[in-house]
């Protein structure tokens, strides 16, 4: 079973951002980046799938240089090969034209499973993995959980609201975005890293993959939130305060 | 009065049969003993070299040669009785050599010690009070082992021991009653054969026994690596720790045969006294078993039928069973080298382990917090950032930066930093030191935290380091040297004894409400009066309550505690691992009168944090923290001085169990700035 798990390296969690001198996007030189945890998820998802069924793990990432780092970590947590799509101009791009990108990359390894994370811990937008289903004409379902192998494809528990689950039966090929939390995750190893060196890293640019670049949403601009602060004196007698306390953080504050 | 002189010297007359009979059986003998002794022999050879060890400079190896081996100062030192009878039948083998030369000599007519000699007879006198000494000695340690049955023995009665202390003793009867028998005697031909007997029957028993230990632990005491606890470098790319015989090496192997079996390290190891699994002689013992079976160039896992996963993770490192080892067995470099084997193959998986090398691997600090609340807590405290320009660089570690006790205990250095006007700040960033990784045997981790670290200083231009916390202070100073430089680095503990006279003195609280602190467990800031003594309980000291003034007298509350005693609870990788007992004592008797606790010092008894343990979990037996805060509370002292903020957080939940009346636990650093002016720290 060959399985490709397209993966993306975010800024840190918990790192203070801050925003640009054009307003655009987040100062990114002085942060640190790491594996975008639904996609270590993925990650693991298919690695436990490799180990149960055999088979090849590809992993995927498109980005600037610092991007090879988290590529490796990949291969030394278990993945067989990687692709790496030499792109300077992420942060310009859309969704759909990433989308692009990582679908040309992957339609001629022509994999029996296509994982992605199910969203970014920088942008969250939630819809690469969709979009690349949809350009490769592959069934997908999100929020995945837990994969396992049948005859005819794949089964999958989906997580919904308030505690409810969903199981889904999908052909192969398919594509799933992988919630984080199904799998217990995996520690690298320094086997790992040592074995990591002797994989192949295929380097693959933008151009070669001659795909439509020009999105067609455009991020403006990006503030931080505004902090606000406000104060109320509620009045009227303990109940009629306690009432109108009620209502107010039911619908002005929503934390009820 | 005629002088007794020992017949089994004298030269007598042997028949050419008897001649013969004993060559024969001399031969046998050696060669009983060669087939065995070679074959281990041949094991401890084939094991691979130790990389990077050296011979010279050799004094120090004859120091402590002649130190622990010669003198048996360890062997009588931690054990008194048992080892001073170890070491008179020591001393009498050591005695014995030209006396048992002579006497097989003496068969083939070859005699060349006389006893009419005086030079002869003053040495079999000599020898004979050593026979003495042994055949009592070992009269008592035969009792001991087979009627008193100490636990650290084991629970199996070892009867090889019964017959090796069987065959000593007859040894030593013959000799002195051949004093008592005239040459001519028949008696005299028996003795000579009874001494014979037993000595070529004790010779082949040798090396199928712990006995080996006598010819091998000269060798491992002077071969050992000098360190305490030393975790070596892995030696190449397909390095990856003890995973399999072919990782084992010389030192490894010798020390593995060199086990005498005595049960010290057991003896003082938190994990089995616990009721754990993991026991540190059988770790050694299971090194043993398994190069009898598969031998040194084997690819059999090291963990599987000898030794168990399970035990070498239940290891705290605390290092008490390397100190007590008298044959020079290095305990800590074995687990935790057994401990990389498993984490560098990712063979071990364990859910706090992975969580806690996960939190490393993606964040700054082992406790898994974002590293804005380290921030916030810099400036909340207007603690001075690290410039390059102050002497000291305060390193908070994981606990300081992050646990609301390790905070607490910083600020506390603080106020008594500022107080002594010291030039330090701290770095705006920190990367974990790396002790849990390190003791847990994953090597990428320790090496990408170390390096990130070493050019975090290098960068912030950092020279001299204190940290609050023992594990900071050993990575720092000892493991970080693989990867690079470290700055000079200290603990608190050394850093305030230098300046213990410039600080006032307090005594204990039990008087004043708390300030404030949650739980009741915080300092309480008292006044000295004029006029007072230095040192010792003093009543005329007057507690001061919130806001300055001097509170009115309250009744001190019913407590079993003795108010004003303080016992210190010495850290393992304060006390063991860098060997600061006194410094911490000093600036803690700042506070009050100290009081020991039954086990301290070189023989404290661990917290059950180190080793990683802290974040796995111990999920087997007593609470390694629970057993050593008995013994602390047990004192009866007020106070529990802590001087690592890991220590502090095992007690804290330790003393719970303890109730209402339990000891305050404090760190030597808030002792010391109990008796400070009040400041305008926040």
């Amino acid at each position: 079973m060959k399985i490709v798990v397209a993966i993306k390296q975010v800024p840190e969690r918990d790192a203070q951002v801050r925003i640009d001198a054009a307003g655009k996007w987040i100062e990114a030189s002085d942060l640190h980046f790491a594996l975008n945890e639904p996609d270590a998820y993925a990650l693991e998802e298919a690695l436990q799938l490799k180990e149960k069924h055999g088979g090849e793990v590809v992993v995927l990432s498109a980005g600037p240089e610092r991007v090879a780092t988290t590529l490796r970590e990949a291969l030394a947590k278990g993945a067989d090969r990687a692709i790496y799509i030499a792109c300077d101009d992420l942060g310009s791009r859309d969704a759909l034209s990433v989308a692009r990108l990582l679908a040309a990359a992957i339609r001629p390894e022509n994999p029996d499973l296509v994982l992605t994370g199910l969203q970014s811990e920088d942008l969250g937008l939630g819809q690469t993995g969709v979009i690349i289903a949809e350009l490769l004409g592959l069934p997908h379902a999100t929020l995945i959980l837990h994969v396992e192998k049948t005859e005819t494809g794949f089964t999958v528990k989906r997580e919904l609201e308030e505690g409810w689950f969903q199981t889904i039966d999908l052909p192969t090929p398919a594509l799933l975005t992988i919630q984080s939390g199904g799998n217990k995750l995996r520690y690298a190893t320094l086997m790992g890293i040592k074995r990591a060196k002797a994989k192949e890293v295929l380097t693959v640019t933008a151009a070669e993959l001659a795909v439509d670049a020009v999105p067609v949403v455009v991020l403006e601009q990006v503030t931080l939130p505004r902090k606000q602060k406000s104060t109320q004196i509620l009045s009227g007698t303990a109940k009629e305060a306690a009432a109108a306390l009620v209502e107010k953080l039911i619908v002005e504050a929503h934390v009820l | 009065m005629i002088p007794l002189l020992p017949t089994l010297a004298e030269p007598q007359h042997f028949s050419l049969l008897e001649k013969l009979l004993f060559i024969a059986l001399a031969v046998t003998s050696a060669v009983a003993f060669w087939r065995r002794f070679g074959i281990v022999l041949d094991k401890i050879l084939k094991s691979k070299r130790d990389p990077g060890f050296r011979l010279f400079p050799i004094g120090k190896r004859i120091r402590e040669f002649v130190w622990e081996v010669l003198c048996q100062a360890k062997v009588i030192r931690e054990r008194p009785l048992p080892g001073l009878a170890h070491a008179f039948v020591f001393w009498a083998f050591c005695a014995f050599a030209l006396v048992t030369l002579n006497h097989c000599a003496v068969a083939l007519g070859l005699g060349f010690l006389s006893p009419r000699g005086s030079i002869g007879c003053l040495y079999f006198y000599f020898a004979a009070a050593f026979a003495l000494l042994c055949a009592f000695s070992i009269l008592a340690l035969f009792v001991r082992r087979f009627f008193i049955r100490p636990r650290w023995l084991g629970a199996k009665l070892s009867w090889e021991s019964g017959v090796i202390a069987l065959l000593i003793f007859v040894l030593m009867a013959s000799y002195l009653a051949s004093f008592l028998v005239a040459d001519s005697d028949p008696a005299a031909r028996v003795l000579w054969w009874v001494h014979t007997l037993a000595l070529l029957i004790f010779l082949p028993l040798i090396p199928h026994t712990k006995h080996l230990h006598l010819l091998l632990s000269p060798v491992t005491v002077f071969l050992s690596r000098g360190s305490f606890a030393q975790i070596l470098p892995l030696s190449d790319d397909e390095d990856f720790g003890l995973v399999a015989g072919t990782d084992l090496t010389r030192l490894v192997s010798l020390q593995a045969y060199s086990c005498v079996e005595c049960g010290r390290c057991t003896e003082h190891c938190p994990a089995s006294n616990t009721g754990k699994l993991l026991n540190p002689k059988e770790i050694i013992l299971g090194l043993r078993g398994y190069l009898n079976e598969y031998g040194p160039a084997s690819d059999q896992p090291l963990l599987g039928k000898y030794n168990s996963q399970q035990a070498v993770f239940q290891c705290t490192t605390c290092g008490a069973c390397e100190f007590q080892c008298p044959v020079g067995i290095e305990h800590l470099p074995i687990l935790v080298g057994l401990r990389r084997g498993s984490v560098n193959t990712g063979v071990w998986e364990d859910q706090h382990g992975s969580q806690l090398f996960l939190a490393l691997e993606r964040g700054s600090n082992a406790l898994g917090i974002s590293p804005v609340e380290r921030d916030k807590f810099i400036e909340k405290n207007a603690l001075p950032l690290f410039d390059g320009t102050q002497e000291y660089c305060l390193w908070l570690g994981c606990m300081g930066a992050y646990d609301p006790k390790g905070r607490e205990i910083v600020l506390a250095l603080v106020r008594v930093m500022n107080y002594l006007g010291t030039s330090y700040g701290v770095l705006r960033k920190e990367r974990c030191t790396g002790d849990t990784a390190r003791r847990l045997g994953n090597d990428l981790l320790f090496q990408q935290l170390a390096e990130a670290n070493l050019q975090n200083l290098a960068e912030n231009k950092v020279k001299k380091i204190v940290s609050i916390c023992p594990h900071c202070v050993r990575t720092i100073q000892e493991d970080w040297r693989e990867y690079g430089a470290p700055p000079a680095v200290e603990h608190h503990s050394e850093f305030l004894a230098r300046f213990v006279s410039q600080l006032p003195r307090t005594v204990g609280p039990g008087f004043s409400p708390d300030i404030g602190s949650e739980g009741g467990r915080g300092p309480q800031r008292r006044v000295l009066v004029a006029g007072v003594e230095e040192g010792g309980f003093n009543p005329r000291t007057k507690p001061i309550a919130p806001g300055g003034a001097l509170a009115p007298e309250t009744e001190q509350t019913a407590s079993s505690t003795q108010p004003g005693k303080i016992v210190y609870h010495d850290p393992c990788y304060l006390g063991r691992y860098r060997n600061v007992y006194d410094q911490p004592r000093k600036v803690a008797a700042l506070a009050g009168e100290l009081v020991e606790a039954p086990r301290n010092r070189e023989r404290s008894f661990c917290c059950g944090a180190g080793g990683g343990l802290v974040f796995l979990g111990e999920e087997t037996g007593e609470r390694i923290s629970h057993n050593r805060a008995q013994e602390l509370v047990a004192t009866g002292a007020q106070t529990i001085a802590a001087a690592c903020p890991f220590c502090n957080t095992m007690f804290r939940d330790a003393l719970t169990a303890a109730g209402e009346d339990a000891p305050e636990l404090l760190d030597i650093a808030q002792l010391a700035a109990r008796g400070l002016p009040p400041s305008d720290v926040s």
